[in-house]
């Protein structure tokens, strides 16, 4: 029994942590219903006592979110296609061999993967000018999002790829199946999942990614929602209650696709970042 | 023909083409600005010369220039007091986290699992909650500060200079503690229990397991995540384009938020080059580090 107590104790205890530490995002949903005199309040209330639900009708309408949040999925379904196009194959690659070579093209692959975006833009933006690459500039981004991001993918892919025993392609190659036919065959649907929630979580990092966005795109038609939350928080804003409605709406989706798929892209994160 | 093609479906030419693809995008769109960033920091760049790649050589004179600016050092050591606070923030609440979810309960798992979404959700979106927490007048930290009697007045952590870097960094704090405590909780639950179970028969207590069992055998993933920890720290970016700006005056400015505003702000793109240029050299230092912690899972 008291096993029991103690099992319910540790519980409760780690119910309050966690309330502590998503408090952020509670205030968030709490402030977007608020009025705009009660966001204003001392002390500030807890719970929304009139709770303004056309907020976000309003919001999406006056700050035109609907343009802003197709630019950002553009973005971020182009980034994904890119990057699992060209990473699958590389990391099914880095994944079956074993040799000088493969530890070379995986030093540079994690190499290339921590470079800062802030500290590229700048000869990014120059060489895009340079070759005219600017007057696309969702495709400017695209590209730059898939060069910063590809490596991570590479390398969460490639532990996908490693689970898959390489006797089941032998067995396909006995059998009369092709290289290819092998590896579309076999080593492609096996490694599915991981594939799946890599590319999830790049479509995460896409659809919210504000440097190269800000930098590479100017005409307002085609920004993203990063860009346009920026600009909503001008530097003497007291519209927080919109701000936070702007925040909810451009958040939500990707919050509910996380608690959805927790397990399997923690799994997926922590064996890429450690193993 | 007939033979590239056969060797493309049975043998090595398609292993080849699918690795080499990918590397040579990586190195067009990653490599080459690299080493475009180096060239122009020896340049002189401005907005007539910015379409041409043979500008005049400067030699060292950006470096000279960015070194006798008045605004250098500070910067510089604001990244130092970023980054150091920020990763002992992380890493000392993330580690205390995940030795408390450690220990088995219902739903433990899927409660640490839940801490992420500080991790997954957009940066803009991070900052723009923290600048309404952090708001001087009606922020609710300083309600509870004041509450709780931490504090007489208002901290206007977003306006006031000797604070505007330490608003930064708690919202940075906030959003990088569930990605070490994650990692750290793959690392714990690698050690295998019976360790401790020795250890309570030979009569150790709570602090001699941590220290003498935990600690060793978390030695090799608690560089890795530290390393992890510097590279992302120097990441960081959107939180200070939401929050401070790098401002007021410089006070919350830090390089890599810097690199940028000489470039887009600024136009001063050469000096924007030698910034990120002195950054990535610790970067890739870093990374080194990072890559040298895990490297015996590389080369299994």
């Amino acid at each position: 029994m008291r096993h029991t107590f103690r099992e319910k104790l540790m519980l409760a205890v780690a119910l309050v942590f966690t309330a502590i530490y998503l408090f952020p995002l509670y205030w968030m949903f709490v402030t977007a219903l608020k009025s705009g005199s009660a966001i204003f309040a001392s002390p500030p209330a807890l719970w929304p006592a009139d709770p303004q639900w056309q907020i976000y009708a309003e919001v999406w309408q006056n700050r035109n979110m609907g343009r802003y949040i197709w630019n950002s999925l553009v973005i971020a379904f182009g980034a994904v296609a890119v990057i699992s196009v060209l990473g699958t194959g590389c990391a099914y690659v880095l994944a079956r061999y074993r040799n000088g070579w493969v530890d070379v093209g995986l030093f540079l692959i994690l190499m290339l993967q921590v470079l800062p975006a802030s500290l590229m833009i700048t000869p990014i933006f120059v060489g895009f000018s340079q070759i005219g690459l600017l007057q696309y500039p969702r495709l400017a981004v695209i590209l730059a999002i898939a060069a910063k991001s590809m490596p991570f993918f590479v390398v969460l892919v490639r532990t996908a790829f490693m689970s898959v025993p390489q006797e089941l392609e032998e067995a396909g190659l006995v059998d009369g199946d092709s290289r290819v036919g092998a590896f579309f065959r076999i080593a492609l649907p096996l490694a599915r999942n991981g594939i799946v929630v890599s590319a999830i979580l790049i479509f995460m990092q896409a659809f919210g990614e504000f440097v190269y966005s800000r930098s590479l795109i100017q005409r307002a038609e085609l920004q993203p929602a990063s860009i346009g939350l920026n600009s909503f928080m001008g530097p003497n804003t007291n519209e927080w209650n919109g701000i936070m409605a702007y925040a909810t709406i451009y958040v939500t989706p990707i919050l509910v696709a996380f608690v959805l798929l927790q397990r399997s892209i923690i799994s997926g994160l922590t064996s890429g970042a450690l193993k | 023909m007939k033979g590239i093609l056969s060797s493309f479906v049975d043998g090595k030419g398609f292993d080849i083409s699918l690795v080499a693809l990918p590397l040579t995008f990586l190195l067009t769109l990653s490599g080459l600005p690299l080493i475009y960033n180096v060239l122009m920091s020896f340049q002189q760049v401005d907005l007539f010369s910015l379409g041409t790649f043979w500008r005049p050589f400067v030699g060292l004179k950006n470096y000279a220039e960015l070194f006798a600016q008045p605004e250098t050092w500070p910067i510089f050591a604001n990244t130092a007091v970023f980054v150091v606070s920020s990763i002992a923030g992380q890493f000392l609440i993330g580690f205390g986290l995940a030795l408390f979810f450690w220990t088995n309960f219902p739903g433990a798992s899927w409660l640490r699992g839940l801490f992420l979404v500080s991790w997954v959700m957009p940066g803009l979106v991070v900052g723009a909650i923290w600048s309404w927490i952090l708001s001087g007048d009606f922020g609710v930290l300083n309600f509870l500060l004041r509450e709780s009697g931490l504090t007489d007045g208002n901290v206007f952590w977003r306006s006031d200079p000797n604070y505007s870097l330490w608003g930064v960094i708690l919202a940075n704090i906030w959003f990088g503690t569930s990605f070490n405590m994650i990692l750290l909780s793959v690392g714990l639950s690698a050690i295998p229990t019976d360790l401790y179970e020795a250890a309570e028969l030979d009569g150790a207590n709570a602090w001699q397991r941590f220290r003498t069992i935990t600690l060793p055998m978390m030695r090799s993933s608690i560089g890795a995540i530290l390393a992890l920890g510097l590279i992302f720290t120097l990441q960081q970016f959107d939180l200070f384009a939401a929050i401070t700006n790098g401002g007021p005056n410089n006070s919350s400015n830090v390089a890599q938020y810097w690199a940028w505003e000489l470039s887009f702000r600024q136009y001063d793109f050469a000096k924007g080059a030698t910034v990120s240029v002195i950054m990535i050299v610790f970067v890739v230092l870093a990374s080194i580090v990072y890559v040298r912690s895990t490297r015996h899972e590389v080369r299994r």
